[in-house]
């Protein structure tokens, strides 16, 4: 109640203040200084991602060919519901950014705990594991394919190495394959960056509650599973869902380590996006609008929906 | 009052002339788009045209870059919708919707069309008229290394044309002896993959029935398609290609075949030189190569045995929104004579749309290009390789399975004839 007061006595002198005008509050700042700042900002805002996105929904009802465009209505969204190739890829997306992420946020969690846990050489390996993160897609398409190429790559050579002939096989090339060659490598390029968050997130959990898990005898395993994991998961659920909305869109990686193929097995929706506006041998982007505008729809309803799953209703107090 | 209006009329008229005669001074400047920064005997061409060309016509000035290929186009097809493509820029026939679009000034008026190749003009000709200058052309060729085909035991006969059962026989040698049959990737191209297929139907099925399939006429389920593409799944079965199909690029297949491992065949369109004749330090051909050229092989009972594919690539066109067509279309004037396409032959060593004479041409690859025409006597010509037929949903179904999975022993011949028919067959 304490607290109460105080806020009470506080905003007591500004209920009692005259009426002068707006001006005299020196909170509030005049329209001009407001339109002054907040126009930059507004007018970028405006012309490089409100417009386009509004001139995409609206290019969608049309058929555009060279400089003639004629109204279709909703003809592109119904070709859309026959397109064979749009579905493999929304399947396509689909697992890259329901099930890719798993593999991101556990691997940047494990990397972050063995840093936390003190391993040998700790210093060089936060530089190692996040340096990834600052390559260029490019970079790290070409040197992936190096890695799966079949003839004298790593992972081939290993195998045969190994004795394993019989596993090496053209990972990119085989539809079995390519997709989780490709998740494999996007989950390579960002652990980095889910590892040093969750190193800070480690970091700021209270030293009290871990101290008196070692103090209960708790070992390693239960701590990091009934402790450090629980207090994470905010975390953990953030870094999932914005995994979860960068893999929707993935497209660098995959136009250059495979450009969709083999037989589709790795098209995403952003790679056929790709390919209908500037591949289709037209200048028609009505098709590819439709694509984009429905894909921007399903983007923004699963995180919605994701927020609301992971929504965490008991709050962790401590 | 009189005298002031009199002095300020001399001044206006002062500051016109010299405005007049800094603009005569001054070069119209025209942009120019350029591939191959890759192929320096074909950037060499060009600039070479393009410096002649400045030093011929004081008035005009040309701002030259030279851009890959996919860039171009991608930058193209945004730049002409806003009016700011530049005045003449690269083009290849399989990208028909430019014209389509009435994005390219027909040339028909700037260029003396009679000093382009007749076989080249339909390339590029629309509604009756003639829109892009097709510098390159090329056929499609077998190439092979003689060495190691007479290592295998085989022995190409005097026609240079195995049978489809004697190629057949190659590849299954090549196999068993650990040399692969057939360098090929298709890591970075649409179109290598289908080489070996397209060509075989060509010689199977005739120019006009081939000319039925590629404009959707014929069914791939036709049986003598059917033949040839389990013909071929054969070859794939029995170990054809590299185990690295997938990915290896087309630079890298030429080193395949030419370098390390080494294959026994390399099937390629005649733009092979670009790359084969460069230095062997910087991946070229060793000049001591035992090269060869073969025909693609004679199918069983096929119709036109001499048939061959002759293609136009890469080529000039003007933009119709261009500000300053005169100067524009006085370069391209200035590319299309035949001592140009002599030198183009020279330099490239490769075939040209401009008009050209033989008798003239000097090249330090005479032999290569004595054994090319060889080959190339008497053949009968079908124009255009599959995709400058195949459009949209068509091109990439050839490029996913033609050119990918079939060769890749990804899917079976059935599957791959009705994905093709579904995406290509007319009426379907």
């Amino acid at each position: 109640m304490a607290g109460s007061t105080a806020l009470e006595t506080e905003a007591a002198p500004l209920e009692r203040a005259p009426a002068i005008g707006r001006v005299s509050d020196p909170r509030r700042a005049s329209w001009l200084v407001l339109v002054v700042f907040l126009a930059p900002a507004l007018v970028i805002y405006l012309g490089l991602t409100a417009y386009p996105a509004f001139r995409t929904i609206f290019d969608s009802l049309f058929t555009i060919e060279g400089s003639e465009r004629s109204y279709v209505g909703l003809a592109n969204y119904r070709d859309l519901l026959g397109d064979e190739t749009f579905w493999i890829a929304v399947r396509n997306t689909f697992v890259w950014a329901f099930v890719a992420p798993i593999l991101d946020v556990a691997t940047g969690l494990l990397l972050a705990l063995a840093l936390y846990a003190g391993i040998p050489f700790s210093r060089f390996f936060r530089v190692a594991w996040f340096t990834p993160v600052l390559l260029s897609y490019v970079v790290v398409a070409i040197l992936w394919m190096w890695i799966y190429n079949y003839d004298w790559g790593v992972v081939n050579e290993g195998l045969r190495a190994a004795g394993l002939d019989a596993l090496t096989r053209s990972w990119l090339g085989d539809p079995n394959t390519a997709l989780a060659a490709l998740i494999v490598t996007h989950a390579w390029k960002w652990a980095g960056f889910n590892m040093v968050v969750c190193l800070a997130a480690i970091h700021a959990l209270p030293s009290e509650v871990l101290e008196a898990a070692e103090l209960d005898n708790c070992g390693w395993g239960a701590k990091l599973r009934y402790v450090i994991v629980p207090m994470l998961r905010p975390t953990l659920l953030n870094l999932y869902v914005l995994a979860f909305i960068g893999k929707m869109k993935v497209f660098d990686l995959v136009w250059i380590m495979t450009g969709g193929g083999p037989l589709w097995a790795t098209e995403t929706v952003s790679t056929y996006v790709y390919k209908r506006a500037f591949n289709w041998n037209t200048f028609d982007l009505g098709y590819p609008s439709a694509i984009a505008t429905v894909w921007f729809g399903v983007v923004c309803a699963a995180v919605i929906v994701l927020n609301r799953v992971f929504k965490s209703r008991d709050r962790l107090e401590y | 009052m009189r005298s002031a209006g009199t002095g300020m009329a001399a001044v206006f008229a002062w500051s016109l002339l010299a405005a007049g005669t800094a603009a005569a001074a001054e070069p119209v400047q025209i942009t120019m788009w350029s591939n191959w920064p890759d192929e320096p005997a074909k950037k060499d061409w060009v600039a070479a045209r393009v410096r002649d060309f400045e030093a011929a016509n004081k008035q005009c000035a040309v701002k030259l870059s030279f851009i890959p290929k996919a860039d171009i186009y991608t930058q193209a097809k945004s730049a002409v919708r806003t009016g700011q493509a530049p005045d003449v820029f690269y083009l290849e026939p399989d990208q028909p919707e430019f014209l389509t679009g009435g994005f390219l000034e027909p040339l028909d008026g700037h260029v003396d069309l009679a000093k382009l190749e007749d076989w080249a003009k339909p390339a590029w000709t629309y509604k009756g008229k003639v829109y892009g200058l097709p510098v390159e052309a090329y056929t499609v060729e077998l190439y092979y290394n003689k060495d190691l085909v007479k290592k295998v035991g085989v022995e190409v006969p005097l026609s240079f044309q195995l049978t489809q059962s004697g190629f057949a026989d190659l590849v299954r040698k090549g196999a068993a002896a650990g040399i692969t049959p057939v360098s090929q990737g298709v890591g970075d191209r649409p179109f290598p993959g289908g080489l070996l297929l397209f060509e075989s139907l060509l010689r199977k099925l005739g120019t006009e029935d081939y000319g039925k399939l590629l404009n959707g006429t014929l069914s791939f389920k036709d049986p003598r398609v059917v033949e040839v593409m389990t013909w071929l799944k054969g070859l794939v079965d029995a170990g054809a290609y590299p185990k690295s199909f997938a990915t290896l690029k087309l630079g890298e297949s030429h080193y395949y075949f030419y370098q390390k491992p080494g294959s026994l065949t390399f099937p390629d369109p005649s733009w092979f030189t670009g790359r084969a004749f460069a230095s062997p330090e910087s991946g070229g051909m060793p000049t001591s190569f035992p090269l060869g050229i073969m025909q693609f092989p004679a199918m069983d009972e096929g119709k036109c045995p001499t048939c061959k594919t002759l293609a136009v690539a890469g080529s000039f066109v003007m933009y119709a929104r261009g500000k300053n067509k005169a100067c524009a279309g006085a370069l391209l004037e200035s590319m299309a004579t035949v001592g140009n396409g002599d030198k183009w032959t020279e330099q490239v060593s490769l075939q040209t749309g401009l008009k050209s004479d033989p008798s003239k041409i000097n090249s330090s690859h005479a032999d290569y290009f004595a054994e090319l025409n060889a080959r190339n006597t008497g053949a009968t010509y079908f124009f255009g390789t599959p995709l400058m037929y195949y459009r949209g949903k068509c091109a990439e179904t050839y490029t996913q399975v033609i050119n990918n999975a079939l060769p890749a022993g990804l899917i079976g011949v059935g599957e791959a004839a009705d994905k093709m028919d579904a995406a290509c067959r007319k009426g379907s």
